[in-house]
C-alpha cells in the first residue's frame, strides 16, 4: 500500500516537472494570492492590536479586575474590598502570570460634572497613581499644554482639549468637580488645570478627567480604596488566557461576588465589534480572491487532465484502478497548491517584512484625526506576524487546492480505456 | 460587420464549453465581488453619515458666529435680544434642499432622583420640529416625547438605569442659568429612549425648549441653535453656502455649517473610501487575468495545428490575433452578462432587505455615529459600469500572450509535428 502511495507521488511529481509551464502558470495565481494573504493578514492583525492597544491604555487595560457590580452601576459604592484587591495583587504577582503583565494601576473611577464659570460638562473623573500612570497610559504622551500629574500633585487636573474648550480652561485654571461619595452626598472639589491632553478619540477629550488618587480617595470618603485595577498585558491574544489562570488563583482566597475579571472585549464591545467587521471584510475579500484563483486552477487541470486522457487511458490499462486515476490528480494538484502556498506566504511575509516592518505610512490618505469606537487610528501601520496566521493561510490554500482539483480528479477517474486509447490526435 | 475572424473567435467558445464556462465563472465572479464589496463599503459610509448626522445633529447647523468651539449659553443667535426664531425657521426651511428645521438651546446640568445623581446635557427641543430634523425623538422605548409647555423630560436608557427613574418618577434638574443663578426644578419624565450611543443614552436629556430657556433664565427669542436636515446628506454644503449668502444679504450674521464642516473626518473617510473603490477592482481583476490568461493560452496551445493551417493558407497573423482577441472579447461579454444577472437580484434583494448580521458583532461606532449590524448595501452605478469596463479590458489583456505567441508561430515547424 505505502509503495504504491509512493509510486503515485512520484508519478505526480514527475508529471508536475514534465509540463513546467503549466505548472508555473498554475502555481503563479496561487503565490500572489498567498503573499498578497500574509501582507493583509499581518498588516490587518498589527492594525488591530494597535487599536487595542491604545484603547486598552486610555481605558481599563487588556483585563480590568473590578467589584461586580461596578461595570454597569460606575458608582463609588462598587468598590474593590480590601481582601480582594489584596488578593488580585498577589495573583498578579504569581509567576504565571507575571510574565505576561506589563503592567498594573489602581484606578478609582467615577462618573460626575465638570463645571467651571463658563459651564458644566459631564465627566469621567479618575483617581490615578500619577507615577503609575506614566508607565501604563499613553494619555500624558498626548500632552497639548502643561504637563501630566507628578507625584507631589494634590489639587491638580489633567483634562482633555474637548473639555477644556467647552469650559474655557487653561493651564492653571480652577474647576470644580462634582459626584457622589460613599456617604451618597453630592460631593465637589476645586481642582487646578495642570495639563491638557489631546488624544484624537471625542468621547475621551470631551470627557477623561485624570486626578491624583490621593486627591480622589480624600473626595469621595473612601480613604485608600479603589475602583479598578487595570492590568496591561504583553498582548491582546494572551487575554483569555491570563484571565482563566486568574480565575484558578482567585477561586481559593476570595469568595464568589466579590472580584470581577472583565476583558477587554467585554469592557469595549464596540471596538470589538469593529475588530470583527474588520476582519469580515478582509475575509471576504480573501475569499473572493481566492475564489477566482480557484476556478482558475480547476480549469488549468481540467485542461491538463483532458489533454493527457490517451496517458491516463494507458495508466489504467496498466491496472491503476479509476479511484487511483483520480487520486494521482488530486495529489498533483495537492503537492502543487502545497508548494505554490509554502512559496507565497514565504514571499508574502518576506516582502512585508522587508519593507514595511518599521511600519507602512498611510498618513498620506488624511489629515485630520480619525478615530472610531474609541480608538483614534495610528497612520502608521506596523504588521504584526503571527505563526497561527500562517498556519491558518496554508491550510485554506490547501484546501482550496484540493477543492479545485476535485472535480477535474473525478473526470480522471471516469475515462473511458478503450475510447482514450483510440484517441488519437 | 461581423467577419469570418469574429466568427472563428466565437465558434472557439464552443469548442470546449465547460472550460468557457469556468473561465467566464471566475470573471463573473469577479465582477459580483466587485461590485457587492463596492456597495458594502458604499453602505457602510451611508450608515456613517446618515446615522452621525440624522441621529442628533442634523446635516446643518446654523448658530451665532462666536458660538462654536466653545458652546457658551450666552452666545445666542441674534445676541443678548435673541432673534424672531419662527422667522428664521421660514427662512431656513424655502431652501429647496432643507427638508426640515428645528430651534435647540443647550445647557450642562445636573438630574437627581433619590439619592442618586448624575451629569447630564440639557438640550431645549421643539418636540413638534425636532422629528423632521433628527431621529431622536422617534427612539423613545417607553413613554412619550415630553409635550411643549410642560415640565418634562425625556431621558436615555442609561442615565434612567443610573438614576433608577422611570416613566412617571420625578426628578430634580439643576443648572447654570444665563443671569448667573443656578436654575433649578421639578421636571417629570415622560419618557426614555434608547439611541444605541452610549454617549447619548447616558448622558442627554431632553427637554421642551420653552421649559428649558425658562429653566436657565433666557427668553423665548434666544436658542442657540437652528438644525436643519437635507433631502440629501450630499446636498447640505450647497445649501448651508445659498443660506449664508441669504443671510448676510438680510443683514444677519450667522454661521452656517453643513456636516462636512462640522464633522470633516467623515467626510475624509467617505473620500477615502471611494479611493479604495479603484483598488479592489484592481486587485481582483489582476488576479483574474492569470485565470483567464492561462485558460485561453492552453486554449490556443490546443489549436496550434489548426493555427498553423490557416497561416500556412495564408492568413495574416494580423487575423489571427483579431479572432484570438474576439474570442477573449466574447468570453468577456459572456461573463459580463452572467456577472450582472448573477449580481443585480443579489443587490437588489440586500439592499431592499440587508441580512442581519447581530449573530456575529454588536453595534460599533465611526467617528461617533453609530453602525448597525446589517450587511448594507448602496447601489454605485457608476462603479457597475467601470466594473464592467475593466472585465472586458482583462480579458482581452489576458488574451494579448496567447494572442502573440498564436501569431508568431512557425507552420511549417508545428505541421511536421515538432
Amino acid at each position: 500500500m505505502t509503495a504504491r502511495i509512493n509510486l503515485m507521488i512520484r508519478l505526480a511529481l514527475r508529471n508536475l516537472l514534465r509540463q513546467v509551464r503549466r505548472s508555473i502558470l498554475t502555481a503563479l495565481a496561487l503565490i500572489i494570492g498567498g503573499a498578497l494573504l500574509m501582507f493583509s493578514v499581518s498588516l490587518g492583525d498589527g492594525t488591530h492590536e494597535d487599536w487595542i492597544e491604545s484603547a486598552v491604555r486610555m481605558g481599563s487595560g487588556h483585563i480590568a479586575l473590578q467589584a461586580p457590580g461596578f461595570y454597569q452601576s460606575r458608582k463609588i459604592d462598587d468598590r474593590l474590598s480590601e481582601q480582594a484587591r489584596r488578593a488580585a495583587e498577589e495573583a498578579l504577582r504569581s509567576l504565571e502570570v507575571a510574565r505576561h503583565v506589563v503592567n498594573a494601576v489602581p484606578r478609582l473611577t467615577t462618573d460626575g460634572l465638570a463645571s467651571s464659570p463658563n459651564g458644566a460638562r459631564p465627566a469621567q473623573i479618575m483617581g490615578v497613581d500619577p507615577v503609575a500612570e506614566v508607565g501604563y497610559s499613553i494619555l500624558d504622551d498626548k500632552l497639548a499644554e502643561g504637563r501630566y500629574l507628578e507625584s507631589d500633585d494634590r489639587l491638580a487636573a489633567y483634562v482633555g482639549t474637548g473639555l477644556a474648550e467647552a469650559l474655557q480652561l487653561r493651564v492653571g485654571a480652577r474647576l470644580v468637580v462634582t459626584a457622589q461619595d460613599s456617604d451618597g452626598e453630592i460631593a465637589g472639589q476645586l481642582v487646578r488645570v495642570v495639563g491638557i491632553f489631546k488624544s484624537g478619540v471625542p468621547e475621551i477629550d470631551q470627557a477623561v478627567i485624570h486626578i491624583p488618587l490621593t486627591t480622589a480617595g480624600s473626595w469621595l470618603g473612601v480613604g485608600d480604596d479603589i475602583t479598578t485595577l487595570a492590568v496591561l498585558l504583553d498582548s491582546s491574544y494572551r487575554m483569555s488566557e491570563v484571565t482563566s489562570v486568574l480565575r484558578r488563583l482567585l477561586a481559593g482566597p476570595i469568595g464568589d461576588g466579590e472580584l470581577a475579571l472583565l476583558g477587554w472585549r467585554e469592557a469595549m464591545p464596540e471596538l470589538d465589534a469593529a475588530v470583527k467587521v474588520d476582519n469580515l471584510g478582509n475575509y471576504m475579500f480573501q475569499g473572493v480572491t481566492f475564489g477566482i484563483i480557484a476556478l482558475a486552477i480547476v480549469n488549468t487541470i481540467l485542461m491538463a487532465v483532458l489533454h493527457r486522457r490517451r496517458e491516463f487511458g494507458l495508466l489504467q490499462a496498466m491496472g491503476l484502478s479509476p479511484r487511483e486515476t483520480g487520486a494521482l490528480v488530486l495529489i498533483e494538484g495537492v503537492i502543487l497548491t502545497a508548494l505554490s502556498g509554502l512559496v507565497g506566504i514565504g514571499l508574502g511575509i518576506f516582502v512585508t517584512w522587508l519593507f514595511w516592518r518599521n511600519g507602512l505610512d498611510i498618513s498620506f490618505t488624511w489629515d485630520a484625526d480619525w478615530s472610531f469606537s474609541g480608538v483614534v487610528l495610528d497612520p502608521i501601520i506596523v504588521p504584526m506576524f503571527r505563526l497561527s496566521r500562517i498556519a491558518q493561510g496554508l491550510v485554506f490554500i490547501l484546501f482550496i487546492g484540493a477543492i479545485a482539483s476535485l472535480y477535474p480528479a473525478y473526470r480522471a477517474a471516469r475515462i473511458d480505456v478503450a475510447e482514450a486509447m483510440k484517441f488519437d490526435r | 460587420m461581423i467577419g469570418p475572424w469574429w466568427r472563428i473567435g466565437w465558434r472557439n467558445l464552443g469548442r470546449n464549453r465547460r472550460r468557457t464556462l469556468i473561465a467566464a465563472a471566475g470573471l463573473a465572479l469577479g465582477y459580483f465581488a466587485v461590485v457587492v464589496m463596492v456597495g458594502l463599503m458604499a453602505g457602510l459610509t451611508a450608515e456613517m453619515i446618515e446615522n452621525g448626522t440624522g441621529l442628533l445633529t442634523g446635516q446643518l447647523q446654523i448658530h451665532a458666529l462666536d458660538y462654536r468651539p466653545d458652546r457658551s449659553i450666552y452666545r445666542t443667535i441674534g445676541g443678548d435680544d435673541g432673534t424672531d426664531v419662527a422667522r428664521l425657521l421660514r427662512e431656513v426651511i424655502t431652501d429647496t434642499a432643507v427638508a426640515g428645521a428645528a430651534p435647540r438651546v443647550y445647557a450642562g446640568g445636573l438630574v437627581s432622583s433619590g439619592e442618586a445623581t448624575t451629569a447630564g446635557i440639557l438640550m431645549g427641543v421643539d418636540p413638534n420640529r425636532e422629528p423632521g430634523v433628527s431621529r431622536i425623538l422617534r427612539s423613545v422605548v417607553r413613554g412619550a416625547v415630553p409635550a411643549n409647555g410642560q415640565s418634562q423630560i425625556l431621558i436615555g436608557t442609561e442615565m434612567a438605569r443610573q438614576l433608577d427613574a422611570d416613566v412617571g418618577d420625578t426628578v430634580i434638574v439643576v443648572a447654570p442659568a444665563a443671569d448667573g443663578s443656578m436654575g433649578n426644578d421639578l421636571f417629570t419624565v415622560s419618557g426614555v429612549f434608547r439611541s444605541g450611543m452610549p454617549e447619548l443614552d447616558g448622558s442627554y436629556v431632553f427637554v421642551p425648549i420653552g421649559s428649558l430657556q425658562q429653566l436657565i433664565a433666557l427668553s423665548p427669542g434666544r436658542v442657540h441653535e437652528i438644525a436643519a436636515s437635507t433631502t440629501d446628506p450630499w446636498l447640505a454644503p450647497i445649501a448651508a453656502g445659498r443660506l449664508a449668502a441669504e443671510f448676510s444679504t438680510s443683514g444677519l450674521t450667522l454661521e452656517v455649517e453643513p456636516w462636512t464642516r462640522l464633522r470633516p473626518e467623515m467626510l475624509d473617510y467617505a473620500r477615502l473610501v471611494e479611493a479604495w473603490d479603484y483598488f479592489v477592482i484592481g486587485i481582483v481583476f489582476a488576479i483574474a487575468v492569470f485565470g483567464v490568461a492561462n485558460t485561453m493560452l492552453m486554449a490556443t496551445f490546443e489549436r496550434r495545428r489548426e493555427v498553423a493551417v490557416m497561416l500556412a493558407l495564408g492568413a495574416t497573423p494580423a487575423k489571427i490575433v483579431l479572432s484570438i482577441l474576439s474570442e477573449a472579447l466574447a468570453l468577456g461579454v459572456i461573463s459580463l452578462i452572467a456577472g450582472v444577472a448573477i449580481t443585480l437580484p443579489i443587490l437588489v434583494w440586500w439592499h431592499t432587505a440587508p441580512p442581519d448580521l447581530s449573530w456575529l458583532y454588536g453595534d460599533f461606532t465611526m467617528f461617533g455615529a453609530l453602525i448597525r449590524p446589517v450587511l448594507r448595501v448602496e447601489y454605485k452605478p457608476a462603479v457597475a459600469v467601470l466594473t464592467g469596463v475593466a472585465l472586458l479590458l482583462t480579458a482581452l489583456i489576458a488574451a494579448l500572450y496567447p494572442a502573440a505567441r498564436a501569431a508568431r508561430m512557425l507552420p511549417a515547424d508545428t505541421l511536421s509535428g515538432i
